[in-house]
């Protein structure tokens, strides 16, 4: 393996990803859609943590793995987000009869 | 060789994101972000942190796309799937965010020195008696993770406990049925009124 992947591309990688996500958010009328593309969000992220834990120097003070449990603590942030959001879902289902989000546009009632 | 694969792997990708937010069918969508999220653990397995990639697969595909699953298949919408459809007059909105986005992104990553120097990855010798702490934790990623996440990460666990409990118990309190709590606060208090619990 003489020729290694600079640290760029999983950059370029991670910025598409989230560009497509954020395309998904705006343009996503269903509300797990959106959810669906936060999450695409999300990973992109992830992937930034841990490949600027791989190539760039990390501050000693942080640790080894700090890129690691960063990305791990958005994990378990995400997952929990998307166990309350289609909680939120479910009950503006009941109320309106579909998960559309264009409805969602009321506090009261 | 591995720049080849890496450039399959982030092109497959990328076009399953595009699979998700395209499908019309919202299960089709959900099925696109499973493949995403493999390709997501693949790339954790290219930088070198495995156990990333393993709580990748368990959390986001065992269990985040589960529940999304959940909330596809309860809210149908009966008459059809006309939710699903791509408004038009967000769809230029769309593009014009993802082109200006990745735009800046890309420039702005292609113009800073420290990140286009990085070509080539540190070394760190992994193996068994390498020195360097960042070698040993690659080489042995999970009891490290352990043992950060009891010493230097404990505030942080615990804040995510805390808040995993609170999702929990959020979410059962919410997707409670109404009628059959309405039902039992009549059941057992007969003459009081039974308080209104949800929308």
């Amino acid at each position: 393996m003489s020729q290694q992947i600079p640290l760029t591309w999983f950059l370029y990688f991670a910025a598409a990803s989230f560009s497509i996500g954020l395309m998904g958010v705006l343009m996503r009328r269903n509300a797990i859609g959106v959810l669906m593309a936060i999450e695409i969000m999300l990973n992109a992220a992830n992937v930034n943590f841990v490949a600027f834990w791989r190539y760039g120097p990390t501050p000693a003070s942080e640790g080894p793995i700090s890129g690691v449990m960063m990305a791990l603590f958005v994990v378990t942030v995400a997952a929990a987000e998307v166990a309350v959001g289609v909680g939120l879902i479910l009950l503006c289902y009941r109320r309106w009869r579909a998960a559309d989000v264009d409805e969602l546009d009321s506090l009261s009632g | 060789m591995i720049q080849a694969l890496f450039i399959a792997l982030s092109a497959f990708g990328l076009l399953m994101a595009l699979g998700t937010v395209f499908a019309r069918n919202l299960v089709n969508a959900a099925l696109f972000l499973v493949a995403f999220f493999f390709v997501i653990a693949c790339q954790f397995v290219l930088l070198e942190a495995e156990f990333m990639a393993a709580i990748q697969v368990l959390i986001y595909i065992g269990a985040v796309t589960v529940i999304l699953m959940f909330g596809i298949m309860l809210t149908r919408n009966i008459q059809g799937d006309e939710t699903t459809t791509v408004s038009k007059r967000w769809r230029l909105l769309g593009l014009g965010a993802f082109g200006t986005v990745c735009t800046v992104l890309v420039l702005g990553i292609n113009a800073y020195q420290p990140w286009t120097d990085l070509a080539v990855r540190p070394e760190f010798p992994v193996t068994k008696d390498s020195t360097t702490p960042r070698g040993q934790a690659i080489l042995s990623m999970t009891p490290t993770v352990g043992r950060e996440m009891m010493t230097r990460y404990v505030v942080a666990f615990e804040l995510a406990g805390l808040l995993l409990t609170a999702a929990l118990v959020g979410a059962v309190v919410l997707a409670q049925h109404d009628s059959t709590d309405i039902v039992n606060a009549k059941a057992e208090k007969p003459g009081t009124e039974p308080a209104v619990t949800g929308s």
